[in-house]
């Protein structure tokens, strides 16, 4: 471990505040993935195994996208759709038969949409590496310097983007008629359904958004990094990792917990390159020792 | 003999056993009634350890038992079966039965002998037999009618060779003529055996017939004890157990 | 009926010796060395999934992090080959004896650490937990480049000195003895799967509630039986380290603990040997799809859904309970 790299860098502002930046990016991105995936598992009682794949399409489909109409805003927007549309297939077609079984057999049906999805994403656009599908015009612009950091203005609009979206999240789960009936089918579904409330809706509908805003993830994150059928895998894990600490089904716990993962990778890359996932996995451990529901879980 | 002193329990906002003090005499026969949610159960769970009090204390002869494990206390002698049936599901009767019988042995942390050949099998139906149990010995737990889930949830209770056995409404879900016989059976087991027996049960007919001591439980607290002769003309049980079960009535 | 103790053991010992020789005498019927290295993988991927059945299958824990013994017990017998202790001592020809048992007894050790923390939680909490704990393991291998090897994995190979008339470098030898282990590993699992305190798994598995009121510590038992079966993972990993010659990160990724929770779903788990037969389509289907298309996932993706979602149980499981029905 290189302590001195980091107290180097905790010291220096340039650093600081570079690395700091990068952690958002990377919390908020996060967070648009993970905050799916604790939501299926509040309502739906089901991890989706699977969700990392979502991401990767939004990537692909956003790639896609963006050949085709050249426009980045409206390729991010069809690569989230399309993903939010692929979720409501998964749901519909395979998820639903299993919400009974136990955890192995829903594992091993994520096991098997992965690849099998692996494979028909390589089967399309092939196995190699496809190019980011880069900036957008307007921020194809030099990066600003703040306190000697390099900030590259596009990071911001992602941080913010994602911000926002964290933001409509909140609303859309505390403020209205929809999230009530969510956060009620979370507790107790059997009194929605004496209530006459078709939860079969509310149930794919959270996955569908939780599809939504994976794929959202998956098409920013293209815009800087190449695509690829494994991209999916570290974010799935990430995003256990921010399930887990945050407490199974808890937005609120997802968003502060993407903060912290953030952080740790963008500082961990510093301080320990080698062992930036292991750092993760072991707060993640500490969490379920010492509080296995989590930072904001609602005990059952 | 099983004291409790001012043994007392809280869920949140709910007191679910207030200052209750009981002394079952040794080998005596003892019935607790009491509407639904009236703390029996919590009771049953208190006296075995399977949840702590916040109050009072319990004790198996001299010996101060608050605060001891479920493990522990079911060592010392007291054993129950539930209110809803909480068998093991894949094993036979004969299984079921060996299993428990080596639990109570420390015999399930050996690993060199095979279960299938070990002699607790034979000891196994005896208890079978006293149970009332022989005649679906090979048949599987959940493929048992419910009565006999119930029987043998009592089986692996009497396994534990108690001194004091819990039984947490033995007669629920059956039919009148079905209650008399598991009663009958409950009976001539503790008959057979010296064991202190508590019973839980709605029916009075079988309460007044079966118990020595009737406790009666309200809201958490004995509201009465006696011998059933007592507890029939007491008029505070009356009023209130009575009177509600009759606003019971008439509320289904 | 009434079959002494002597003898149900007996037959198990009869039936592990028997299948020794037929396993033996496969490799002459075959006498192709892509086929008999076919049983030896099979053997060791058997061992491998079996060692988690007993979790899995009779326990009722899933657990996800049984990789993490698999590797722990390869890096094991390849660090230990690779040491100067071996020169130092002069150990020679016992050296694989020593290092087969330490990859059994240091994955062990891992395994009472991590089940020590892992079994005070239930169900999901279990499964993550012992999946953080893998990935943390993971984590070390790759970052201890020094020692492992990183994300190379453990190369340079090492030496396997014959032992009492045993080479290993012969590929015959390394056959008989492969098995010869595995089987007895095998033997033992049975014993341990049919003795009381397989049937207290049971118990465990079937209501965690009630064995308190019986007077039964199930917290021991948890134990105890994550420790067996961590050792016999690290057993298996160690066998496969000893065909490779090497040890590779891989082998604790989460990927691979993956594949024996689908050989228990291939095979069957309320079956004792169902997991091995799980090996046997696995390794199968591994062979034949890699051999005839790229596309290995999406044939393996398929084959899981029919299993999943047509099944529902392992085909030893369902060829057993269509037995008994008839
Ligand atoms: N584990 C628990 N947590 C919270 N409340 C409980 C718990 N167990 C029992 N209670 C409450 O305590 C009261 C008594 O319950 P119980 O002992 O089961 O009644 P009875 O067996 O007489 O029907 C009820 O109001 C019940 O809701
Ligand atoms: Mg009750």
């Amino acid at each position: 471990m290189e302590v001195l790299a980091l107290l180097d860098c905790l010291s220096a502002p340039a650093c600081l505040l570079s690395q700091a930046v990068g952690g958002l990016k990377i919390g908020m991105l996060l967070f648009l993935v993970a905050s799916g995936l604790t939501l299926i598992f509040g309502v739906l009682g089901i991890i989706n195994f699977a969700h990392g794949i979502l991401y990767m399409l939004g990537a692909y489909f956003a790639w896609q996208a963006m050949e085709l109409t050249g426009h980045f805003g409206l390729s991010v927007l069809i690569g989230a759709i399309g993903v939010g549309i692929f979720g409501l297939a998964f749901e519909r077609g395979l998820i639903k038969r299993v919400y009974e079984s136990n955890l192995l057999i829903q594992i091993l049906l994520c096991y098997a949409v992965i690849l099998i999805v692996d494979d028909l994403v390589m089967i399309i656009w092939g196995d190699e590496f496809l190019s980011s599908i880069g900036v957008p015009e307007i921020f194809q612009v030099p990066p600003l310097f703040i306190f000697d950091a390099v900030i590259p203005p596009f990071h911001l609009a992602i941080i913010f983007t994602s911000l926002l979206i964290a933001i409509l999240l909140w609303m859309l789960m505390t403020r209205s008629r929809f999230g009530s009936l969510v956060r009620a089918a979370a507790i107790n579904p059997k009194m929605l359904e004496a209530l006459g409330i078709n939860t079969n809706f509310i149930r794919y509908s959270v996955f569908v958004l939780g599809s939504f805003l994976a794929g959202l993830g998956g098409a920013l994150a293209a815009s800087e990094r190449s695509i690829v059928s494994q991209m999916g895998n570290s974010i799935l894990i990430e995003s256990f990792i921010v399930t887990v600490i945050g407490g199974m089904g808890s937005i609120g716990g997802a968003f502060l917990a993407s903060l912290i993962i953030g952080m740790a990778r963008s500082f961990g890359a510093v301080a320990m390159p080698l062992f930036t996932d292991g750092l993760m996995f072991l707060i993640m451990v500490l969490v379920l020792i010492l509080r296995p529901r989590g930072i904001m879980g609602e005990k059952k | 003999m099983l004291i409790l002193k001012n043994v007392t329990k809280s869920f949140g906002g709910i007191i679910a056993t207030n200052d209750v003090s009981m002394k079952l005499k040794p080998g005596s026969i003892n019935a607790i009634i009491g509407p639904n949610g009236a703390g029996k159960t919590t009771l049953f769970n208190l006296i075995t350890g399977k949840i702590k009090n916040d109050a009072g204390q319990i004790f198996i002869e001299d010996k101060n038992i608050t605060g001891l494990s479920e493990l522990q206390i079911t060592h010392l002698g007291v054993a129950r079966a539930f209110q809803i049936t909480n068998i093991f599901p894949s094993f036979s009767v004969k299984e079921s039965i060996t299993a428990a019988i080596l639990a109570k042995n420390h015999g399930l942390n050996n690993i060199w002998k095979r279960f299938k050949d070990h002699p607790a099998q034979e000891e196994s139906k005896n208890i079978a037999a006293i149970t009332g149990l022989d005649e679906v010995f090979n048949i599987q737990s959940d493929e048992l009618s419910h009565g006999d889930q119930k029987l043998l949830d009592i089986a692996l209770a009497l396994a534990m060779k108690p001194q004091v056995l819990l039984l947490d409404e033995p007669t629920a879900g059956m039919g009148s003529e079905e209650r008399w016989k598991m009663i009958n059976r409950v009976k001539d087991l503790w008959k057979k055996t010296n064991m202190t027996l508590v019973f839980i049960e709605h029916d009075m007919d079988i309460v007044f017939n079966v118990a020595q001591k009737i406790y009666v439980l309200h809201q958490g607290e004995i509201l009465a004890e006696g011998s059933p002769k007592s507890i029939k003309n007491n008029q505070n049980v009356i009023d209130a157990y009575l009177g509600g079960g009759q606003k019971k009535n008439e509320s289904t | 009926m009434n079959v002494s103790i002597k003898d149900s053991f007996k037959k198990d010992a009869i039936y592990s010796v028997v299948s020794w020789i037929a396993l033996l005498s496969l490799y002459f019927i075959f006498n192709d060395h892509g086929i008999q290295d076919i049983i030896t993988k099979v053997a060791i991927l058997g061992l491998f999934a079996m060692s988690l059945n007993i979790l899995i299958g009779y326990l009722g824990l899933i657990a996800f992090g049984h990789a993490t013994f698999f590797a722990a017990g390869a890096y094991t017998l390849g660090l230990f080959l690779q040491s100067d202790f071996i020169i130092e001592y002069n150990i020679g020809s016992w050296s694989i004896p020593i290092a087969l048992s330490l990859s059994v007894l240091l994955p062990g050790i891992l395994a009472t650490i991590v089940g020590v923390i892992c079994i005070r939680l239930r169900e999901i909490y279990f499964s993550f937990l012992t999946l953080a704990f893998q990935m943390i393991f993971y984590s070390l291998i790759l970052a201890l480049v020094g020692i492992t090897g990183g994300d190379q994995g453990l190369m340079g190979g090492f030496p396997k000195p014959p032992f009492l008339g045993i080479d290993l470098g012969i590929h015959f030898h390394f056959y008989a003895f492969t098995t010869f282990i595995v089987i007895l590993a095998v033997f033992l699992m049975r014993q341990i799967i049919e003795s009381p305190f397989g049937y207290g798994l049971r118990m465990i598995r079937d209501n965690h509630e009630r064995p308190a009121a019986l007077g039964f510590n199930i917290r021991s038992h948890q134990l105890l039986a994550f420790i067996i079966a961590g050792s016999l993972a690290g057993l298996a990993g160690s066998l496969q380290a000893l065909l490779d010659v090497g040890a590779y990160p891989e082998w604790a990724f989460w990927s691979k603990s993956a594949e024996p929770l689908f050989m228990i779903l291939l095979g069957g788990m309320q079956t004792f040997l169902g997991p091995l037969l799980g090996a046997l389509i696995f390794e199968l289907l591994n062979d034949f799809v890699s051999a005839n298309t790229r596309y290995y996932g999406l044939i393996l993706g398929l084959v899981i859904l029919i299993f999943v979602l047509g099944f529902k149980k392992g085909l030893l499981d369902w060829i057993v309970i269509r037995g008994r029905k008839n």
